[in-house]
């Protein structure tokens, strides 16, 4: 079974985009005996090289990126209350009455006006950003100005939860893409391959576009958390992909159309190791992939998701099987990758 | 003040929501226990005992034990928890959430929460209770083995510490005023009364203050003072409706409250230099006074409120110094009382 532990290690850490030095420490402290070169780029990318057995005849890249989505505080109030706004795309629906941590430590909560002082509509109604506001106990402007200033990131607080083969955390996007690409090197490789911890994803894929750019690879795959809509009241059509069953692999997303062949090696991989693996089954969301296959003068690239409920909320859900199969189908597909021959 | 952060904290840690209150109402009685006679009924309340007994005054002080929460009524083909509320839960905030669910053993559910391009209404509307789910990743098989129709299902944070004296804790609605109880009593214990005095924690607030009803009955006090919670001062609330936090206990004024009582009240804060606030409403309060007012041949009242933010949230927020200054308040009370 898959490396819970470090996971947790992870998901636990803070780090939205723009912010993510606590990651990259841990990240840092995993890999820094496995890799045989590891770089820090201009923006705070990790890239690191490790050598296999083999050299590569196309060369790869992974890509896992170490931000996440959380709130920026952007003023404070006369009566010390903390306004902000959000950093990535968050449904405005799971903020109120959410518990967060202000910068490292300060303990805050998102408040919302009582049920019993509500019209009928606002009862309705999800409550605007603009109206929402962070409550750190402070008395006034002063008091809470000695805490907290406008800048700091804003992080949920849930729960780690592993029970009957589920993990419940705040994070896994794209954390559990993080440890993915840990257990990579520290594994024995078949080839020479490049790992990338990204910066910025959920701002606009600014780490990755700049890493593909150093790193220059013909080949990429990008390891993400991805929205799984099984949940209550979703149309099986409309589900996207499950969770149980396995490694999601996109054709295509609102920012890239897959590398058609590395799709269908994908299947191949997955039926070669006997994993279970399912095709994303909506044009939907975006990743590191959008910027790296268009880098220089394009990148083959394909995506490895892990299906994830509740993704970008205080707390998401994915299946430890499925966790397990992603390490293995990665590992695999990019074997396969790097031992082949590229036309182009 | 650590002492009753402590104990608001583990109060806030036990699960009670109405009907169910065992859990909170055991850590209640267990700290009661230590100055009085405690018993819990068979409604769900706390009830203790102190003072002289059978003196010609019997003062009667409740808050009540439960907090809103939901309860399961159903397991759907997907494994997939259906819940009603269990008092005024705001839709608003459960889209997301962590839970925990009191099955067979205690599960960590998330209220699930739908991608906005496959909700109706997008992000902008509050689905109706029928229409949301728990899920706590487990099929329907294995739900089906953990969790019942009728099993509760509580908010998952954990009480916390804001700056100063504030904390932030689900459920502090009505916790707050027990611990204010308990403290009440503690501030009380080498004093020798010369009234009789009952606690109640009473149960089934939010549903209609039925373990109120009951208590009160069994109790048959002369006077009544009732602990509760009350809007404090925050963003898009009229002021008028609001206390302060950290601005000391909010003294109610209402019709269907007894005035002389609450002088008195008012004359034992001004006397004990206890910061308060009055409350003033135009009828009834929607409190358990309401219904202890009422009950037998009836009950002089009084009401007492601690200062809160966002009522009835995950998120709820007090300053321990309100809980300190209302207990003070009513052991001072207490004390003259003949």
């Amino acid at each position: 079974m898959a490396d819970l532990k470090l996971l947790e290690k992870l998901c636990i850490a803070r780090g939205i985009s723009g912010n993510e030095d606590e990651v990259r420490d841990i990240i840092l402290g995993e890999i820094k005996s496995y890799a045989d070169s590891i770089e820090i780029s201009p923006l705070g990318n990790i890239i690191a090289f490790k050598k296999g057995k083999n050299r590569p005849k196309t060369k790869l890249m992974l890509n896992a990126h170490m931000d996440e989505v959380g709130l920026i505080v952007t003023h404070i109030t006369e009566d010390g209350l903390l306004k902000f706004t959000e950093v990535g795309g968050i449904d405005r629906r799971v903020l109120c009455g959410k518990p967060v941590t202000v910068g490292s430590k300060i303990e805050g909560v998102i408040g919302a006006k009582p049920i019993h002082l509500l019209k009928d509509e606002e009862k309705e109604n999800s409550v605007p950003v603009k109206d929402l506001y962070i409550d750190i106990g402070a008395v006034d402007k002063e008091e809470a100005s000695k805490y907290v200033s406008p800048g700091d990131s804003v992080t949920f607080d849930s729960i780690f939860d592993t029970s009957y083969g589920m993990i419940k955390s705040r994070a896994l996007d794209d954390r559990a893409g993080c440890a993915v690409l840990i257990n990579m090197i520290k594994s024995d490789l078949k080839y020479d391959m490049t790992f990338v911890f990204a910066v910025q994803e959920e701002i606009g894929l600014r780490g990755s576009k700049t890493a593909a750019f150093a790193v220059e690879p013909k080949a990429a795959i990008v390891v993400e958390s991805t929205t799984a809509a099984d949940v209550a009241n979703v149309k099986k059509e409309n589900q996207v992909c499950k969770l149980g069953s396995g490694a999601a692999v996109s054709f295509m997303d609102r920012r890239t159309i897959y590398d058609k062949k590395y799709y269908s090696m994908a299947f191949e991989a997955a039926k070669q190791i006997n994993v279970k693996c399912q095709p994303k089954l909506a044009v939907a969301g975006g990743n590191d992939a959008g910027a790296i296959h268009i880098s220089r003068s394009g990148v083959r690239t394909i995506a490895v998701s892990l299906p994830c409920r509740y993704l970008h909320s205080a707390v998401g859900m994915i299946s430890q099987a499925d966790f397990a199969c992603v390490n293995k189908l990665v590992l695999k597909l990019a074997e396969m990758i790097s031992g082949e021959e590229q036309n182009d | 003040m650590n002492h009753l952060k402590e104990l608001v904290f583990r109060l806030c840690s036990a699960p009670g929501t109405p009907g169910d209150e065992n859990g909170a109402a055991e850590t209640a009685a267990e700290e009661l226990s230590k100055y009085a006679k405690v018993r819990i009924d068979k409604m769900g309340n706390v009830v203790a005992k102190l003072g002289k007994k059978d003196a010609k005054n019997h003062i009667m002080l409740d808050a009540h034990i439960d907090q809103i929460g939901l309860i399961v009524t159903n397991i759907d083909e997907n494994g997939f928890i259906r819940v009603e509320r269990t008092g005024g839960v705001d839709r608003r905030v459960l889209p997301g959430s962590p839970v925990k669910i009191y099955g067979r053993e205690v599960l960590n559910g998330i209220v699930c929460s739908t991608p906005p391009h496959l909700s109706v209404g997008g992000e902008d509307k509050v689905m109706p209770i029928d229409e949301m789910a728990v899920d706590a990743g487990l099929t329907r098989e294995q739900a089906e083995k953990l969790i019942c129709p009728g099993d509760r299902i509580v908010f998952n944070t954990k009480p916390r510490s804001l700056l100063g004296t504030r904390i932030s804790a689900a459920a502090l609605d009505d916790r707050a005023g027990v611990a204010s109880l308990i403290r009440c009593v503690e501030l009380l214990k080498d004093t020798k009364l010369n009234c009789e005095l009952s606690i109640l924690c009473s149960s089934r607030e939010e549903v209609g203050s039925q373990g109120a009803v009951t208590g009160a009955y069994q109790i048959k006090p002369t006077e009544a003072i009732i602990i509760d919670v009350s809007f404090a001062k925050q963003p898009n609330v009229p002021p008028e409706k609001c206390g302060k936090l950290g601005g000391g206990p909010m003294i109610g004024i209402a019709p269907a409250l007894d005035r002389s009582m609450t002088d008195k009240l008012i004359k034992t804060a001004e006397k004990n230099n206890i910061t308060y606030k009055l409350d003033v409403m135009g009828n009834s309060t929607g409190t358990n006074s309401d219904e202890i007012a009422m009950s037998r041949k009836g009950v002089k009242s009084a009401l007492i409120s601690i200062p809160l933010r966002y009522m009835h949230t995950p998120v709820e927020v007090i300053d321990l110094a309100d809980v300190e200054s209302t207990a003070k308040l009513m052991a001072e009370y207490i004390k003259g009382v003949e």
